[in-house]
């Protein structure tokens, strides 16, 4: 491999919003689906996962079209131009990453209308309040599935990063594990922000989710210490300067450390909803550092 | 069907004149870099810089002097001038085309790798993949380009404009078995003369690299890769740590779930339970 690369990627600031947002939607997709597992597919927590969901994989989809040098042609990532048949090369990790986000597009639609339905937002012929898909054995089925592809879209990014010749991204193949740590994390912190400010909801689903995200976000500190480890000599100094160091280091401070010592001790968190607020909000601010950091460094570093 | 073409460059009779430069940019309608108000790098006689959408050759200048200044007068001078052509490498197996979601990228009926402009939407993953560093966007275009060895020519029975223009023959383009032959050929005339020359590029690179030099210092030397491997070597090592991951991940949420909840549902913890 090249010890450095002269001509840019230009992989910005669009893509870390792309890649950190599309790892929420995974995520609090994922989460509902825990929920759902759980025989909780109907409760308040699981229809806000559902609600977030679907609005944030359109956005990613439309920050990923603006990113393109040509985003008239955005569709030529699915549709082979000229003679209009689809496109998939699972080998690699756009191609496949491409079809992931219309796929999770299609199947958080489905949720999101049946959430809007559940919440009396929304009537649609005989889909009604008291006969909505989540809840359902057919529900708990969508859901499953959902999350499946909710866990290759959360990982995806990372995986592509891994499939290329940059320094640093080539080096350590723990980056897809990480983002998926990192996407379920964000993902369940999005909800639990939602849930706190909003108040009406089911607290012992709350109290549920806090303890699985300080689990993960343990899980998590093992993966980015993972990812170091395994970087090496060659690269290691790709990330661990300037912005990406730094970025590195608040994400690990405030972004893991800081809600593990805040998330730990609560019990009750409708008592604690203040703290449940914090505890999420740093949680994603830090799950954002760490994925723009990751694909900042190769290309600064 | 045509046989697999591509370009030998002998890197020991280059004298960096980039007329081949100069070719590429004319047949090709490259633009000039900043539109012509190019300020000088400072490295060697290299103004070009580097390969790019706009630069599809770069003679590169490699100064081996000794840093304490001139030889004593009368004696030989203690260094060397290593020049040599670079393009893209048109490999057997290409890192680009691997990794190009929409398909612009496609190996020819002459065996080499073409980036078609009108079906690029600039997603730039091919630039990262690269193992050389070749390809970058056309600000013109706004796709990613490269050298396209001429496709249009050869599919004109025309020698590619570098090779065309290359007055030393440091430049040959015809078949690869018959290119092979010729650099086999010359790497033993050398060796004969002392000059530790080898192929940069053989059958053990990536399949073979349909263009091949013939160096006579280290790869690291010129700007190349020791040992250039298919960014895809990470794809199914990362996926299965990913769904390891997800695994583990799944299972420890589910249990902390369960356990934070069974905690939590007391009459006192608990709110409302409408939707």
């Amino acid at each position: 491999m090249l010890p450095f690369r002269e001509n840019p990627v230009e992989w910005g600031w669009l893509v870390y919003l792309e890649m950190f947002i599309a790892g929420v939607a995974a995520g609090a997709y994922a989460t509902a689906a825990l929920l759902e597992a759980n025989g909780r597919g109907n409760s308040p927590v699981a229809r806000t996962g559902h609600l977030l969901a679907f609005p944030l994989v359109v956005l990613a989809g439309i920050l990923l079209t603006v990113d393109l040098h040509r985003p008239e042609r955005f569709w030529h990532m699915v549709i082979a131009s000229e003679v209009f048949t689809p496109i998939l090369k699972l080998w690699s990790p756009m191609s496949f990453g491409s079809w992931l986000l219309l796929l999770f597009g299609f199947w958080t639609f489905v949720s999101f209308l049946d959430a809007l339905i559940a919440r009396r937002r929304l009537t649609l012929w005989g889909w009604r309040a008291d006969r909505t898909l989540h809840g359902t054995p057919l529900g708990l089925v969508w859901s499953l599935i959902g999350a499946v592809i909710a866990f290759f879209l959360g990982s995806y990014s990372g995986v592509l990063l891994n499939v290329t010749n940059f320094p640093g991204w080539g080096h350590s193949i723990m980056i897809g594990a990480m983002f998926v740590a990192t996407a379920l994390v964000t993902g369940m912190a999005a909800v639990l922000l939602i849930e706190a400010l909003r108040r009406q909801t089911d607290w012992g689903d709350v109290a549920g989710i806090v303890r699985a995200t300080v689990v993960l976000v343990a899980w998590q500190l093992l993966l980015v210490l993972a990812f170091v480890v395994t970087l090496g000599r060659a690269g290691l100094p790709v990330f661990f300067t300037g912005g990406s160091l730094v970025a590195i280091l608040l994400a690990i401070a405030f972004g893991i450390v800081v809600p593990l010592i805040l998330g730990a001790p609560i019990a009750n968190p409708r008592v604690h909803s203040g703290r449940v607020a914090l505890f999420a909000a740093l949680i994603l601010v830090g799950g954002f550092l760490l994925r723009a950091a990751v694909v900042m460094g190769p290309q600064h570093g | 069907m045509p046989e697999p073409m591509g370009f030998y460059t002998d890197t020991t009779v280059c004298i960096g004149c980039k007329a081949c430069e100069v070719a590429c940019k004319e047949w090709n309608q490259l633009p000039a870099i900043n539109g012509g108000q190019n300020t000088l790098s400072g490295d060697s006689y290299d103004n070009t810089r580097r390969l790019d959408g706009i630069n599809w050759r770069h003679v590169k200048f490699i100064e081996q002097f000794a840093p304490q200044g001139p030889s004593p007068a009368g004696s030989a001078p203690q260094g060397r001038w290593l020049m040599m052509s670079d393009v893209c490498k048109h490999c057997v197996q290409a890192g680009c085309l691997e990794v190009c979601p929409t398909g612009a990228i496609i190996r020819t009926e002459f065996d080499t790798v073409v980036i078609q402009a009108d079906v690029c939407n600039g997603c730039r993953d091919c630039i990262a993949a690269c193992p050389f560093d070749v390809i970058d966007i056309n600000p013109v275009t706004n796709t990613a380009q490269k050298c396209t060895l001429c496709y249009d020519r050869m599919q004109a029975n025309l020698v590619p404009a570098c090779a065309k223009a290359c007055p030393t023959a440091s430049i040959q383009f015809g078949t690869i078995a018959d290119l092979r032959s010729r650099a086999d050929q010359r790497v033993a005339q050398l060796r004969g003369q002392g000059v530790p020359a080898y192929i940069y590029g053989d059958e053990r690179m990536l399949g073979g690299l349909n263009s091949f030099y013939l160096l006579i210092d280290r790869p690291g030397v010129y700007g190349l890769p020791a040992n250039p491997q298919l960014p895809s070597r990470n794809n199914l090592p990362s996926w299965l740590l990913s769904i390891g991951t997800a695994v583990i991940a799944g299972l420890l949420g589910l249990v902390a779930f369960r356990k934070g909840r069974m905690d939590a549902v007391t009459p006192a913890a608990r709110g409302g339970e409408g939707v």
